[in-house]
């Protein structure tokens, strides 16, 4: 603890520092990156901890990766890192989320003294595993979805492990891309220790130090100032996955929100156990979920950091869907389960703030994953946007991702010089969104034919329950899955012939306030 | 008798023109017309006291097209497509607008549901894949006929290479609707990645019937003066004769920031600085730009009111903060700056009229960096009393006097720009420390040498005519006009017959449109999977991959020697240059200080001169701590910084 304190103005300077900090790192690893994952679709975040762990800064580009790096600096702090070394790790039950997610944890230090950590996450589009891209919709334990990373030194004292470095790129698929992705995390995580050392420089290290525990304290008071306002209570909400791609049954999740004076709990009590296949969230997921919901709520001008958060206990049964054992498969939790998460804690928070929560969007992010063998084999992966909830405010927005995504799509004229397949329909769905004094947003018509054999995954979910209305608002419609004009299940892995069809409609959101009123 | 080139500028408050002969240069200031800008202009002209008989060329910038877009004001438009693709323009790429504030939208597509038309064919990337089916050609566009629209743009998948359907379909459009305008996505962008061409190709419908209306009077009333008829600043950064601008309509929304960054690279090399920051603070924004090797640069990235527009356009980067951004005390008990703007009315506090919470305008005038009782536009009295009052109420709230609430809004505001000057720079791979700082606008001057301390830049350039800088580069630009078009293949493959050929082909069809153009060959290329491009030099063609290489270096850090290397679009940019007068700057009048006054710097009052800019002369040496008053603008020299006027007007100040 430091013993400095900041004037208001010392507070605001560092506070955008800090954040800058934070920022610049995150366009150091955009720049630096090999895979257009991280590159265009900015499937990535960026962030800066204190020497205890706590997270001052963050700028993430995603919502799924809002909760998600405290765990992986903790288990690294229990790794005995050194200035210089650089950690890696992706193992969901030590601080990870799932696999595709590699999180790069280097300690800041300053002549020779550990001060906190940069941190860097990034989606790498493939770590090895049963099926290319690393996104297999069937598998059942973590082992099938590619290398596992403990907290391992990629870099010890400035030095690169090649050892390690060379274990991890003989278990993946597009080696050169890894390396070069990983290459740039290290650059954006050395850029926050350079800036931090000019900080001190110019601040001293006292104020410096005093800066992040007042970020944090200062993000912490505004939160506490935003649920003050909201009246005191418990609100309940209960919401369903559709089967977890083994078995087609609904399995819930249920969430219990009390707020009290300026604190908020979060409760999962009663939500389904783990299941056997790959829709289980480790804890770090389903904080995100939480955080996310959160923020729909809070000031949109709010700092990101461990203060934001402060104010918010969450309890998750072990063993259940949302804080998953090892060695269950989690592959799907972070990108499915995750939204049905936030939309169940975001159903309950409306009981608290009715005017700032919008009736439910797509929920469902219809991961779509399509891989050939021929000219070399070739792996296709896309997440759908869809309706948006409509809210007091107007109608919901069409064709969008919502939740925990907000990546690009491919353009079709860019898919189709790449791949040997072709867009046939890539239409909104007209009237899919529910109706009500406000329509909810339209669902996306996505129809796609290939040209040679291939196979098929798809992550969908909202296709038997439809995102709500609320205020009287009608449901959105539900998702469709269809393989030549026949239904396919939610989840589903499957061969394709060539010529085939695979069409995704995917669900509209709900509407707001009753049509005729 | 010597030739006189005049520059027009139309900004929101005033519509500056710059006259420019054998070096020397006359301004003059008149209000704007936003209703009619034409009327501004042609009042500049006649307020300058130019003989029309003199004037060799007219170049204008304006915000109608960026206004129009901005406002949603545009023409009504339909939009005709390959069926089966209707929303592209709706759906965009499926980001949404904000992250957490989950009922915001992005702006209304600029065509709605009802007037997107389909026709039934399809081209894929090696051709034909089903031909252009008669009868939906037919009910499309007898469709469109009745929605009774002023243009069109038909933006059909592929067209980019293979543009025989949309050529047919256009001609059809044109025959049955004569009157209405007709933009083609292969003519306005054949550059493949349908979301981006279509939504350049329909704000290009979309301007072109309110441009044409506004060039078209703006050029009779030039000629009832006896002036030429105007040239057009692009978005490139080059003018263009009106009947090719209104071809273009698309590439004009950059007009009015184009002629300041223009305008700057020109003052910024005549002194022998190259490679510049530009810093536009005015109002209620700031705007920055990168010039490297004397040239403004060019990015393809341009989304203005969130429409993309992938033409070549300056590279401006705008950040909301300027002098009239508000401070306020958050509930978390920080000082913060900006979002909000106190406009023009009721502006800060300092102009008594109504505005009660300090802008950093307050801050600047408590500070003693802006004169108390200074006249602006000579309506408005800057009043300290007054700035000093809602400092002191502000201050209340977060336990601060006047004087520490002054400073902290001048560093909070500094803090915001700093970053967002990193963030750019680190985007772009440039060190900020590499660069002078070239300050104009309002505001520009006076913060300058703090965000140069902050960045590590050790040279910052105040321009004698800082206050019309637009509207000198408008004086200066050359005639450009810009072709792009595709040519898809790995560079390894490309035949050099066949790559000269297409160059040749475009710089034809600019030998047509331009009289005795100077060209400029560019080539867009990835590695290939890439899906973005870089766009380096074309000539010669065995040079290509190893300076592609390189920029790829400069720009992202790292390089690929192995991997192959794909060409994607082949450029040309013509111009037919202008010749570029130098300024030259008088000796100094006598005695430069006006008064010396009291001003704060890092919580200490000095009583320190201050110069009146229009006294000095080449030569004239300024030592900080300092202040120098422009004719509209202020330049606050800290203490540690000093440096003198050039022979061309710029203050050249130098951190010790």
């Amino acid at each position: 603890m430091s013993e400095t304190r900041l004037d208001p103005v010392t507070l605001s300077v560092l506070a955008s520092a800090l954040a800058g900090i934070a920022e610049e790192m995150g366009a150091v690893l955009i720049r630096g990156s090999y895979s257009s994952n991280i590159k265009e679709r900015r499937d990535c975040s960026t962030a800066l901890f204190d020497e205890r762990g706590k997270m001052v800064a963050q700028a993430e580009h995603i919502p799924v990766h809002l909760g998600a790096m405290p765990e992986a600096v903790a288990a690294i702090m229990r790794s005995d890192p050194e200035p210089g070394d650089v950690f890696a790790i992706n193992d969901p039950y030590s601080g990870g989320t799932h696999l595709p997610d590699i999180t790069l944890v280097s300690p800041v230090a300053y002549e020779g003294e550990i001060l906190g950590y940069a941190v860097t996450r990034a989606h790498h589009s493939d770590v090895g595993g049963m099926r290319p891209g690393s996104m297999p919709s069937d598998s059942r334990e973590i082992f099938q979805e590619g290398v596992i990373i403990p907290p391992v030194r990629l870099v010890r004292g400035g030095e690169y492990v090649d050892d390690v470095l060379d274990l991890l790129l003989a278990n993946v698929r597009t080696p050169d891309l890894r390396r070069g992705d990983l290459r740039a995390q290290i650059a954006a995580n050395n850029i926050a220790e350079e800036r931090i050392g000019e900080l001190i420089e110019r601040r001293s290290k006292d104020v410096v130090l005093a800066a992040f525990d007042e970020v944090v304290s200062y993000a912490e008071r505004r939160t506490r100032e935003a649920l003050r306002e909201l009246p005191d209570g418990e609100h309940e909400a209960e919401d369903f996955m559709e089967g977890d791609g083994i078995t087609d049954d609904d399995i819930p999740i249920k969430a219990t929100v009390t707020i009290h004076d300026d604190s908020m709990t979060i409760d999962f009590a009663g939500t389904a156990d783990q299941v056997r296949g790959n829709i289980n969230c480790p804890l770090p997921v389903t904080r995100s979920a939480c955080y996310f919901a959160l923020r729909v709520l809070l000031p949109k001008d709010i700092l990101a950091n461990a203060g934001t958060y402060a104010p918010l206990e969450i309890k998750a049964p072990e063993g259940s869907l949302v804080n998953a054992r090892y060695p269950a498969a989690v592959v799907a939790g972070n990108v499915e389960t995750s939204n049905r998460i936030a939309d169940t804690v975001l159903a309950a928070l409306s009981g608290f703030a009715p005017e700032d929560v919008p009736a439910q969007g797509q929920g469902t992010m219809n991961n779509t994953i399509i891989g050939g063998s021929g000219n070399g084999g070739w792996t296709y992966y896309e997440t759908i946007g869809g309706g948006q909830g409509a809210s007091s405010k107007g109608p919901g927005p069409s064709g969008v991702h919502i939740g925990m995504s907000n990546t690009l799509n491919t353009p079709v004229e860019a898919f189709e010089l790449e791949y040997p397949m072709r867009v046939e329909r890539y239409e909104l769905r007209y009237g899919s969104g529910g109706k009500g004094e406000h329509h909810g947003g339209d669902g996306i018509e996505r129809s796609v034919k290939v040209l040679e054999p291939a196979t098929l995954s798809l992550l969908t979910d909202r296709r038997r329950h439809p995102p709500r209305g609320v205020e009287g608002g009608e449901p959105g419609k539900v998702g469709e899955n269809l393989l030549n004009g026949e239904e396919l299940p939610a989840k589903v892995g499957q061969d394709l012939e060539e010529g085939d069809v695979v069409t995704v409609r995917t669900p509209g959101g709900g509407g707001y306030g009753s049509a005729g009123g | 008798m010597s030739e006189t080139r005049l520059g027009v500028d139309v900004g929101g408050t005033f519509t500056d023109l710059v006259a420019l002969s054998d070096g020397t240069l006359v301004t003059a200031k008149v209000p704007s017309t936003p209703r009619d800008q034409s009327e501004g202009v042609m009042n500049a002209v006649n307020t300058s006291e130019v003989e029309p008989e003199a004037v060799s060329a007219l170049a204008h910038g304006m915000t109608v097209a960026t206004n129009a877009l901005l406002e949603r004001r545009g023409a009504r438009i339909a939009l005709v497509t390959t069926e089966g693709f209707r929303d592209v323009l709706e759906i965009a790429r499926q980001n949404r607008a904000s992250l957490y504030d989950l009922a915001a939208d992005r702006p209304p597509p600029l065509v709605p549901r009802e007037l997107r038309f389909t026709v039934t064919e399809r081209m894929g990337p090696e051709g034909e894949i089903s031909p252009l089916d008669d009868e939906s050609l037919k009910a499309t566009v007898s469709a469109v006929e009745e929605a009774e629209v002023e243009a069109v743009a038909v933006c059909l998948l592929f067209a980019f290479a293979h543009p025989e359907h949309e050529k047919k379909v256009g001609e059809a459009l044109r025959e049955a609707l004569p009157n209405v305008h007709v933009s083609l996505s292969n003519e306005v962008l054949p550059e493949f990645r349908e979301y981006e061409r279509f939504s350049t190709t329909a704000a290009d419908a979309y301007l072109a019937p309110r441009l044409a209306a506004y060039l078209k009077n703006l050029a009779g009333k030039a000629e009832e003066s006896g002036v030429p008829a105007p040239l057009i600043m692009q978005s490139s950064g080059g003018v263009a004769r009106i009947d090719d601008a209104i071809e273009d309509a698309a590439g004009c929304v950059l007009s009015g920031p184009a002629g300041g960054v223009v305008g700057a690279a020109y003052v910024g090399a005549l002194g022998g600085y190259e490679d510049l920051l530009t810093f536009d603070m005015g109002g209620t924004s700031t705007d920055v730009a990168p010039i490297i090797g004397g040239e403004a640069q060019t990015t393809t990235e341009t989304v203005v009111a969130g429409v993309p527009i992938k033409l070549p356009m300056v590279d401006v980067h705008t950040v909301s903060a300027g002098g009239g951004s508000i401070a306020w005390a958050d509930a978390g008990g920080a000082l913060r700056v900006g979002p909000h703007s106190a406009g023009a009315e009721p502006g800060p506090a300092a102009y008594g009229m109504g505005g009660e919470e300090p802008a950093v305008t307050d801050a600047n005038l408590f500070l003693g960096y802006l004169r108390d009782g200074a006249e602006l536009g000579g309506e408005v009295v800057l009043r300290r009393d007054l700035s000093e009052n809602a400092l002191n109420s502000l201050g209340e709230k977060l336990g601060l006097d006047a004087q520490e609430t002054a400073l902290g809004i001048v560093r909070v505001a500094n803090a915001e720009m700093v970053r967002a000057l990193r963030v750019i720079s680190v985007e772009r791979g440039l060190d900020p420390r590499e660069f002078a700082l070239l300050a104009f606008g309002g505001a520009g001057g006076m913060h300058a040498c703090s965000l140069a301390e902050e960045l590590g830049i050790e040279t910052v350039l105040v321009p004698r005519a800082g206050g019309v800088l637009s509207a000198l580069g408008l004086a200066i630009s050359d005639l450009r006009h810009d072709y792009v078009r595709p040519y898809l293949a790995p560079l390894a493959e490309v035949d050099a017959g066949e790559f000269e050929e297409r160059f040749e082909g475009m710089e034809n069809i600019a030998s047509d449109e331009l009289e005795g153009p100077e060209f400029t060959r560019r080539a867009d290329l990835r590695y290939r999977g890439q899906s973005f491009e870089l766009t380096v030099e074309a000539e010669p063609l065995e040079k290509l991959e190893e300076r592609f290489h390189a920029a790829h270096e400069q720009r992202y850090g790292y390089r690929m020697d192995d991997e192959p290397v794909e060409l994607v679009n082949l450029r040309l940019i013509a111009t037919v240059p202008v010749e570029k007068p130098g300024l030259d700057e008088p000796a100094a009048e006598g005695e430069a200080v006006s008064e010396r006054r009291e001003a704060n710097f890092d919580g200490e009052w000095l009583e320190v001169p201050v110069y009146d800019r229009e006294r000095m002369g080449e030569g004239s040496e300024v030592e900080g701590p300092a202040i120098v008053e422009f004719k509209e603008s202020t330049c606050v020299v800290r203490p540690g910084w000093s440096g003198s006027v050039d022979g061309v007007g710029t203050l050249v100040l130098e951190k010790e």
